[in-house]
């Protein structure tokens, strides 16, 4: 090799640099790629809508999947479905993650005997499954959740046609409800429980706005069933909430009964005891006094639930004066050994308080998977496993290896089959046993149908083109079997499962169902449904262990059995009782703190019979001394999101699964019961900060939350109403609009020409009456505006990029300042044990007509326009985040980082929605109120009525808005005196949110009204 | 993500960083801004520069010998295709003592001279414009044959993109064109594309960041106003090869603003009364 001297040496740096610099010089090139066959309704630059179903929980709600060019980007109620009436959960909205999910697998594997995943075709893999199968058919067994109505039948055919067996098993199927429906009417199913119209409705732990049996449905109904403008007088229907922990339903309920977990049962048959005694002899079911009831009087009851006998009795009788009250049975947390009693009694409540036929329907029997779910049959199968019987499981719809009490031994069992063949779509604890992959379509590529309960047949159908190597479920089945061959599997349905489902769709407009997203009737009561409490068996459970606390595992709002933890968004959608995102947490009772010496974030240990757990505490006041309470869901230890990957640990827990501290028990039915254990807890004297949100339940008197009572709503105590909400609105007239003149004073001083004062003045109400605080507009704002998930590490800086928050007060609180310590700090909890006075106060951007974040801002990248916007200008912002100092609502988000583009993985980008765009490092953003989605019905409007046509009072509907299930948001033209949010705005109960400091905002809060205990 | 991207052979411009504007578009990586003259840079210059003296020292170089130059033989050129045809014909009406030889095969009326012309002139790589996967000429199409903008940019009147043209569109009308056609290279390419089912990689050539929402369809609207397709995207009609043709309006006091920048869109916001509020364009 020639030397090269130094002087050239430098220049050929020179050169290279030159060159460089040369190659720079060049104009970025994008591409125009058309269609080669563009399909009719696609025009690009328009949503086009495909109608499906939402396959997260049992409720099956239906979705409009909102797609541009071909891709998802959103999903949206289905207003047409009769369950959710165009609403969605968090759950639901968060869902349109699967699809881009960095977990999923891109086309078949096997696992190599290393471990390792490596790719095989479909054929190999589908032939390597046919050879096992032929070899022992009777080893063959089939193990999973709810795949849908029609693709459950294909299961059942090719498990008869392989000879094989099947188990289906769903973590929360609700086995002892079904068991108690038919001890009580002879008929086997869920009943449907419909609060429209009651005027008392008492749950008893089924958590029916957050995680209960169709949290959307029933918080519809809940919001207007107490609609304080159709019931100003009484307030409209009461909630009582019976259960040990305040939870989210319990902040949303007028009286809050900490019984003691486990005894619902009893609670409500001395309740029925109470309200047919109230009623007298002229109740019907009088005779119950001396029959099954006879051993619930008020006194012997008070003594096992922890409830006053008075209390129980005035709320007896109070039942019995109420026109329309219902009960809904326990949920899942409190689904004891003893289960299917505690459902039996307050099915017993329900006849006697004439609920059933009128608010509770018992419908006729289902068939399909959910049906026939048994947790008893998962610990058959696993026994059977442990024994070396089963050769083959096939496990599809579900992640039992992580969902199973690990007492169970199943993860342990699994390794004695001969091959586990998983149909998981993204990688999950099961998978990572599995020797093969044979990857299922996500649901938004698939196929299907589902029939979630009487009347209601969903369709589920693909809104885009598979985006990798899968194939349905139904379809690997099919494969195998006739791979197997042999004279059952001519008895097949012939096609592929696209076309069984059409099939089976045959007796119906399919096309019309399509479009509609399903075929939608009435409930169809069972005929045969008889009424008989001879069969119950109503007692307190018995408690495994011997610790001193009750372990309480109750299900985590997003997370539910543990599906959500993929999704990196509900894990950063912090549980809105809490706050806490990212991690799993204990709660403690203040008193129980003391005693250990815990304080929030000190690290737990909890020990059962079953095992120990380290976690972290929280601290609160609304909880029984007795009780320790864990949420499900986390713990995984696979999984960008779910496990510790995203932080750089793969193969670490993500906080933990509480399933360990189970023992596995049965209820009577052979459910799975969560409420067994005692737990003992101490204290390890570590402390790591748990990653939150929100630090202080006290708003120190502050205008963030208010709350009204009813009485002064109505102007009897003249008291109250001076101190209400009343005067804190600050009235809005266009004429003095101090926002306008600003406007036009700047714009006049700038010389611009032709600048015009607007039609509109954009405005939003949120009635905290109606808020529950379920999140799903945080969910659905998320989607919508490709904010970023940031990931825990950027949490624990305390920096979310969240545009909407929703804030959580106790009472009015006290204008204290002890917390002000300069650092991050938990604020003692001002929650007390039986007392309800929360409020639940979403926090976005309140577009002020006077903001102080707009003289701050040196470039003018935020200003205020013609309608009444708040502006923020991406390209304009230069970072110095002054306006985010001086927002006195702290709504404004910096992006510290390339958010989506150096942290998301791939393909979580490609949900992306392209009008909006994305913000890059160094660049603020917040709440626009959807400005994409005004100028986008502004287009359309004056596309349908020419350059003049205004946008009609409904046309834009915000994210957060749309998805609202209690319907608490309004938005629209305040200009327009007829317009829903200005009626809205201009109701008594109106207040701006800090309001002293004269920003003048354009989001309106309505007071939260306090009804008072039910008695 | 970065492969995904090819540099044209687009030569006019010059890229500089821009600090708050972010083009994050989901295929690109960090936004950079383009500056469309990019006069202090420009390889064109330069190269015509090159080119200019290299042609006056060729003629200096080759002047003494011109006079030695044998006269050609008067022998007849032959066409080699129908596009040549067509221009041998054009030649020897100009000049009737050309010698002309056309074959039976190259002696039709299809590809028609027009045709050839522009598709000749859209393969060039010394003009300006960037090449494209297909010689495709706007001027053949919208100009010579007056097919409406909005035939292929459907989109235009009633969403915020124009579109561009699916493959079946074009074969709509090529399909029905006789066999001829196919001599020319972009034909072909276009038919080969319909074969196959891919899809034509066009360069962009009209582009705004991603922080930019224009609505193709809230122009259109105000043809009152007298904005029409060209009022931005300039003479297209007329273009074998679409370029962003120079534009430049005045700020009053005396800042140039160039075709396609913010700039250029406020004067005209300005001018016509319409809406001049940040938040119409950028969110």
């Amino acid at each position: 090799m020639p030397e090269i001297a130094r002087r050239d040496f430098l220049k050929l740096v020179g050169v290279s640099a030159g060159g460089a610099a040369a190659a720079g010089c060049a104009e970025k090139v994008e591409q125009l790629i058309p269609y080669v066959v563009q399909p009719e309704e696609v025009t690009p630059g328009k949503p086009v809508f495909y109608a499906s179903s939402c396959t997260e929980c049992s409720v099956g709600c239906g979705i409009l999947v909102k797609t541009r060019e071909g891709r998802p980007i959103k999903l949206e109620g289905n207003p047409e479905h009769p369950v959710n009436k165009g609403k969605l959960c968090s759950k639901a909205q968060a869902s349109i993650g699967r699809t881009y999910s960095p977990d999923r697998f891109k086309g078949p594997l096997r696992r190599d005997a290393g471990g390792a995943l490596l790719p095989i075709t479909w054929d190999e893999a589908i032939a390597q499954i046919a050879e096992a199968v032929k070899k022992s058919p009777a080893g063959v067994h089939v193990l999973g959740g709810d795949p849908g109505d029609t693709a459950n039948t294909v299961i059942d055919q090719v498990v008869a046609a392989l000879g094989a067996q099947r188990t289906t098993y769903i973590p929360f199927s609700g086995e002892a409800l079904r068991e108690a429906a038919r001890l009580v009417f002879g008929v086997a199913s869920e009943p449907v429980f419909d609060l429209s119209g009651a005027d008392l409705v008492l749950d008893f732990g089924a958590e029916l706005l957050e995680s209960g049996p169709s949290p959307v449905e029933h918080q519809r109904q809940w919001a207007e069933a107490r609609d304080i403008d159709a019931h100003a007088l009484d307030g409209g229907a009461r909630l009582v909430y019976v259960g040990s922990r305040l939870s989210l339903t319990a902040s949303s309920s007028d009286q809050w009964l900490a019984a003691r977990p486990g005894s619902e049962g009893v609670l409500a048959l001395a309740l029925a005891h109470a309200a047919v005694k109230a009623a007298g002899a002229a109740s019907p079911h009088a005779a119950l006094l001396s029959g099954a009831l006879a051993k619930f009087d008020a006194d012997t009851a008070a003594a096992q639930t922890d409830i006053a006998a008075d209390v129980i009795r005035s709320l007896g009788a109070a039942l019995a004066r109420a026109n329309s009250a219902l009960a809904l049975p326990p949920g899942v947390g409190v689904t004891s050994r003893r289960a299917v009693g505690a459902n039996a009694a307050v099915l017993v409540l329900n006849q006697v308080l004439g609920a059933i036929g009128r608010s509770v329907t018992v419908s006729a029997e289902i068939p399909g998977a959910r049906a026939r779910a048994k947790y008893a049959d998962v610990l058959a199968l696993t026994k059977r496993m442990q024994s070396g019987g089963v050769s083959v499981l096939l496990v599809h719809n579900g992640n039992p290896a992580y969902s199973l009490p690990k007492a169970t031994g199943f993860s342990e069992a699994l390794a004695k089959v001969g091959l586990v063949v998983s149909f998981a779509t993204a990688a999950d604890e099961t998978s990572a046993l599995a020797q093969l992959v044979l990857p299922d379509h996500a649901p938004l590529e698939s196929w299907g149908d589902l029939r979630p309960r009487s009347g209601v047949r969903g369709a589920i159908q693909p809104s885009f083109k598979p985006l990798y190597d899968t194939q349905s479920l139904a379809d690997s089945l099919l494969a195998i079997a006739r791979k197997v061959g042999g004279a059952s599997a001519a008895a097949l349905p012939a096609g592929d499962f696209h076309s069984i489902v059409n099939a089976a769709w045959a007796d119906t407009d399919a096309r019309a169902a399509l479009q509609r997203g399903g075929v939608f009737a009435a409930a169809v009561p069972a005929a045969n449904a008889l009424f008989d409490a001879s069969k119950l068996d109503v007692a307190l459970p018995e408690l495994s262990g011997s610790g001193e606390f009750t372990l309480l595992a109750f299900p985590h709002i997003t997370l539910g059995d543990g599906r959500g933890a993929a999704l990196g968004l509900l894990q950063e959608v912090p549980d809105a009782v809490t706050h806490v995102l990212w991690e799993s947490w204990a709660e403690i009772s203040v008193a129980t703190a003391a005693k250990l010496g815990a304080e929030t974030g000190d690290i737990l240990t909890v020990t059962t019979g079953a095992g120990d757990l380290e976690v972290a505490a929280y601290v609160r006041g609304g909880i029984r001394d007795d009780v320790i309470a864990i949420p499900t869901g986390q713990g995984h230890t696979v999984g960008w999101y779910a496990s510790k990957e995203e932080v750089g640990m793969p193969g670490m827990a993500r906080g933990v699964n509480v399933a360990a501290l189970l023992s596995g028990q049965t209820d009577e039915a052979g459910g799975q019961a969560w409420l067994t254990e005692k737990a003992a807890v101490s204290n390890t004297g570590r402390h790591r900060r748990l990653p939150m949100l929100q630090f202080s339940d006290n708003k120190r008197g502050r205008q963030l939350g208010e709350a009204v009572t009813l009485a002064a709503l109505n102007g009897h105590d003249e008291h109250a109403a001076h101190h209400g909400a009343h005067e804190m609105r600050v009235e809005y007239d266009p004429a003095a609009d101090a926002a306008d003149e600003q406007y036009e004073r700047t714009f006049q001083a700038r010389g611009q020409k032709n600048v015009k004062a607007s039609d509109y003045r954009w405005g939003l109400t949120v009635d905290l009456d109606k808020c529950t605080g379920c999140s799903a507009c945080i969910t659905a704002c998320y989607v919508e505006n490709n904010i970023p998930v940031v990931g825990e590490t950027e949490i624990r800086n305390v920096r979310p990029m969240t545009w909407l928050r929703i804030d959580r007060w106790i009472g009015d609180g006290e204008t204290d300042f002890m917390n002000e310590t300069g650092r991050i700090q938990t604020a003692p909890s001002r929650e007390k044990l039986g007392e309800v006075d929360v409020r639940n106060a979403p926090i976005m951007c309140q577009q002020c007509g006077a903001a102080p974040c707009e003289p701050v801002c040196p470039v003018i990248a935020t200003y205020h326009n013609e309608e009444g916007l708040n502006g923020m200008i991406y390209n304009r912002c230069i970072g110095t985040r002054y306006c985010a100092n001086n927002c006195p609502y702290k709504v404004r988000r910096y992006n510290y980082f390339d958010n989506q583009i150096t942290k998301w993985p791939s393909p979580m980008e490609l949900g992306l929605n392209p009008d909006v765009t994305v913000r890059g490092q160094g660049v603020m953003e917040k709440c626009t109120f959807c400005v994409q989605r005004i100028q986008f019905a502004r287009q359309d409007a004056k596309n349908l009525g020419g350059h003049n046509a205004v946008i009609a009072d409904g046309a834009i509907q915000t994210a957060c808005q749309q998805t609202c299930p209690s319907n608490a948001i309004s938005f629209g033209n305040l200009r327009d005196d007829a317009s829903a949010v200005s009626l809205k705005a201009d109701s008594k109960r109106g207040y701006h949110a800090l309001h002293v400091l004269n920003t003048r905002p354009a989001v309106t809060y309505l007071s939260k009204v306090v009804r008072g205990p039910a008695v | 993500m970065e492969g995904a991207r090819k540099r044209a052979p687009f030569d006019r411009h010059c890229v500089r960083s821009e600090g708050g504007a972010r083009d994050t578009e989901l295929t690109t990586r960090r936004g950079r801004l383009v500056d469309r003259m990019g006069s202090h840079c420009s390889p064109r210059r330069l190269a015509l520069v090159t080119a200019l003296s290299i042609a006056a020292g060729a003629v200096l170089f080759f002047a003494p010998f011109a006079g030695n130059e044998p006269a050609s033989a008067a022998e007849p050129r032959i066409a080699t295709s129908v596009c040549n045809a067509h221009e041998l014909k054009a030649e020897k009406a100009k000049n009737p003592g050309l010698e002309i030889e056309i074959p039976e095969e190259f002696n039709r009326d299809y590809p028609t001279p027009a045709a050839c012309k522009s598709h000749a002139a859209a393969l060039r790589t010394d003009t300006d414009g960037a090449v494209q996967p297909i010689p495709f000429s706007h001027k053949h199409h919208a100009g010579e044959w007056k097919i409406d903008c909005q035939y292929c940019h459907s989109g235009t009147d009633r969403s915020r993109a124009a579109g561009v043209p699916s493959v079946e569109l074009c074969m709509g009308c090529h399909e029905q064109f006789p066999a001829e056609y196919d001599e020319l290279s972009g034909i072909q390419t276009l038919k080969q594309h319909w074969r196959e089912g891919r899809s034509i990689q066009w360069t962009q050539i009209h582009r705004l960041p991603e922080h930019v929402k224009f609505q193709h369809q809230a122009h259109m609207r105000r043809g009152d106003l007298g904005i029409q397709c060209q009022t931005c995207h300039g003479p297209v009609e007329t273009m074998d090869k679409v370029l962003l043709t120079p534009d430049t309006k005045w700020w009053p006091w005396g800042v140039p603003t160039k075709k396609l920048e913010m700039g250029w869109c406020v004067m005209c916001h300005r001018d016509n009364g319409a809406s001049q509020d940040c938040l119409t364009c950028h969110y």
